[in-house]
């Protein structure tokens, strides 16, 4: 799935994936691990991105993770992803408040 | 055991087949979890056990066929609810029931959980013949002129691993009734069936082809007038071997036989089943009426007995408390037997999400289902559950039951019956979040006595052209639309599903999620201030035509 990425100033990308065990939503942290939190994901420009994803994709069975793509957020702490989609993976569906991904360990 | 009310005593072979395939998914599971299965192998192999994987987590879809459960099942998927998931359960329009947050690794345990009451997840993905639903009210409704659910289940039996029908161009869905007043969106489905009573006794079947939702909804179109019932099996076989014949295979979006019955024409597709019924050994499919009888006598059939004044007593109950008269009015529908009446239970309560129920409701409505209804519970095809058999005097019993645990909401029919998708808080196909809008909306009319004034009128909505809200098929219709990664809507009218089935119109351009809401309010003011009479919300959009509402929705304070 590439696409062009186009960045708006202030936007950074972050690469996602759902965790194969129990297909959580992930982020990919700079330790290289992946997280539920999107506080812990770290934020590339758009080149260092797509090695980046690359490595990411061909270390996903090896990470225990499926579905690796990349996703804009606005640089800010924790970063905000500027789709509605990515906000409801990173904080969980939003008719259940008490599901807040924020709210796990 | 004795004989389940409502759906057919699975055997010996049905039980060591589910197992069979149970442990086939879990070698697949463990050799995608060992690395040997890549995801691209694994995909195919979880959907066509009903695993899907969404936003958050895997959904697990669990066949309910024709929509009917006896009270031991219910019980179980509450219980799978409160061990494997969240303590809920999402209803769906196919009368199935999903599963929101299931761990891959727990599957296995699941399928073997639901097969020890005779359930099971297969064709509920994949390009076969899905669950076949039916008529809500089928052995039930004063209305009924043929009982669907034995031929039903003689489909289930029929399209289950049909050799030749496992990999059609697209996924093939199939519902039937027996009524006059279609309850099953017959000419909304692949194949629609519609059985009436024939001239020796057995039925015969009308049998539509090429309906459907989704990117392009078209309404079914008559194939034939009366099947009888010998032929039934040939000649559903004929239609979907056409399909898998010449449906399309090189465009996802133009593979399902709608497509191909409009690309040809409903008479090419009668003579080419024609041609085909004629090539094939009609008496390999006949369906006999000893076959029929043998399937028939595999269902219990109630014992329906009320006291001679059951009618008389529930009309006192009525007149002593207008909150119980007006959830009957709402929420009931006349039984064939004089001392019996159906009730259907609404999954729709004010600000709620339509479809789901938590493992308290549902093992709640196991419990009900014995007391009250020979413990059997149909799930319908709008989102809610009906108790089919349900003696007139002990029906405010049934109904202060319900309250107890939130399900004695007045509203069947009514705005507030809302029809919703997942939508964005869970799909991963999704454009825009269909629940909250439904809640906002059944917050919005909350008040049942005017949704009780507003009368009947149905709102569907989904995230997205999938259409598994129906939303073409609502009298307003909401379907979600992305514009640059915020949630639009875009409203239409007219939809219905009913007898007289229509697509509804495009109102205008989509609305901004936060303006939706309000949009509609207006559209409905603008109906009541302008019905006449006893008119119905479809009733004046037809006097009136679009335009009115068109104004009323884009009109801006
Ligand atoms: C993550 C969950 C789901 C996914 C990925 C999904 C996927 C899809 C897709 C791809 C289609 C389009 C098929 C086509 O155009 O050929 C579709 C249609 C449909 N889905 Fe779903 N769906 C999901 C959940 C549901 C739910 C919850 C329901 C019921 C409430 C449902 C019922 C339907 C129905 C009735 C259609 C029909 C459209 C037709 O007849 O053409 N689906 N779904
Ligand atoms: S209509 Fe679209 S958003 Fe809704 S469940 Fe179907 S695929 Fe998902």
């Amino acid at each position: 799935m590439k696409r062009p990425v186009r960045l708006e100033p202030g936007q950074k990308l972050v690469l996602t994936a759902n965790r194969l065990l129990d297909g959580r939503t992930v982020w990919w942290g700079a330790d290289g691990t992946w997280d539920l939190h999107i506080g812990r994901a770290a934020l590339l420009d758009a080149n260092d991105a797509e090695a980046a994803l690359s490595r990411a994709v061909e270390q996903a069975q090896h990470d225990g993770v499926v579905g690796v793509y990349d996703a804009a957020v606005k640089a800010v702490t924790p970063p905000e992803p500027v789709t509605v989609r990515e906000k409801i993976r990173a904080y969980g569906p939003t008719v259940h408040p008490e599901f807040a991904v924020e709210t796990e360990q | 055991m004795s004989l389940p009310v409502g759906h057919y005593q699975y055997d010996r072979i049905d039980r060591d087949f589910l197992q069979a395939r149970i442990a086939e998914f879990e070698g697949q599971v463990n050799r995608r979890l060992d690395g040997t299965l890549s995801e691209d192998e694994f995909k195919p192999l979880r959907l066509m056990n009903g695993l899907y994987l969404q936003l958050h987590a895997y959904m697990l879809r669990v066949a309910i066929p024709y929509g009917i459960l006896d009270s031991r099942q219910l019980r179980k998927l509450g219980e799978i609810a409160r061990r494997y998931d969240r303590d809920y359960g999402h209803f769906t329009t196919r009368q199935n029931i999903q599963f929101n947050w299931i761990r891959l690794e727990d599957t296995p345990a699941i399928l073997r959980e639901l097969a020890e009451v005779d359930m099971h997840a297969i064709q509920t993905s994949g390009n076969c013949i899905r669950n076949v639903t039916a008529d809500e009210y089928a052995g039930a409704a004063a209305d009924e002129l043929v009982d669907p659910r034995v031929h039903a289940e003689i489909l289930r039996q029929w399209s289950t691993l049909h050799p030749e029908f496992t990999f059609l161009p697209r996924k093939f869905k199939i519902a039937i009734s027996g009524s006059p007043n279609d309850r099953v969106a017959a000419r909304f489905h692949d194949i629609g069936i519609l059985a009436r009573p024939g001239e020796d006794g057995a039925p015969v079947f009308r049998i539509f082809v090429g309906g459907g939702l989704g990117r392009t909804p078209i309404i079914g179109e008559e194939l034939f007038d009366s099947v009888r019932e010998e032929h039934l099996l040939a000649t559903l076989e004929a239609i979907v071997r056409v399909y898998n014949a010449h449906g399309r295979r090189d465009n996802i979006y133009k593979a399902r036989i709608k497509i191909l019955v409009q690309a040809i024409g409903v008479e090419a597709y009668r003579e080419a089943v024609e041609a085909e019924l004629a090539q094939m050994d009609l008496e390999r499919y006949r369906l006999t009426p000893e076959a029929v009888a043998a399937i028939r006598s595999r269902f219990a059939v109630p014992l329906l007995e009320a006291p001679s004044d059951a009618d008389a007593v529930l009309a006192e109950q009525r007149r002593a408390d207008p909150i119980f008269d007006r959830w009957v009015r709402s929420n009931t529908h006349v039984h064939r037997d004089p001392g019996h009446i159906i009730a259907t239970i609404s999954l729709k309560p004010a600000g709620g999400i339509p479809g789901d129920a938590t493992s308290a409701q549902i093992g709640r409505l196991a419990d009900l289902a014995d007391a009250y209804s020979f413990g059997e519970i149909r799930i319908t095809h709008l989102q809610n559950v009906v108790l089919g058999h349900v003696r007139k005097d002990r029906l405010r019993d049934l109904w202060l039951g319900l309250a107890e645990v939130g399900l004695a909401e007045a509203n069947i029919g009514l705005i507030g019956d809302i029809v919703a998708c997942p939508g964005l808080d869970y799909c991963a196909l999704a454009n825009a979040r269909s629940i909250p809008i439904a809640q906002k909306l059944g917050a919005r009319f909350a008040d049942t006595a005017l949704q009780a004034e507003i009368g009947a009128l149905r709102i569907n909505i989904s995230g997205c052209i999938n259409a598994c809200g129906h939303h073409h098929a609502g009298h307003i219709g909401l379907l979600g639309v992305d514009k640059r990664g915020e949630e639009f809507f875009q409203l239409t009218v007219g939809g219905r599903a009913e007898n007289g089935a229509a697509i509804g119109m495009i109102l205008g351009a989509a609305l901004p999620e936060d303006e939706t809401v309000d949009a509609i309010a207006r559209l409905v003011d603008c109906y009541l201030g302008r019905r006449e009479g006893g008119e119905t919300f479809l009733d004046t959009l037809t006097r009136l035509g679009h335009e009115p509402f068109r104004e009323a929705a884009y009109e801006t304070v």
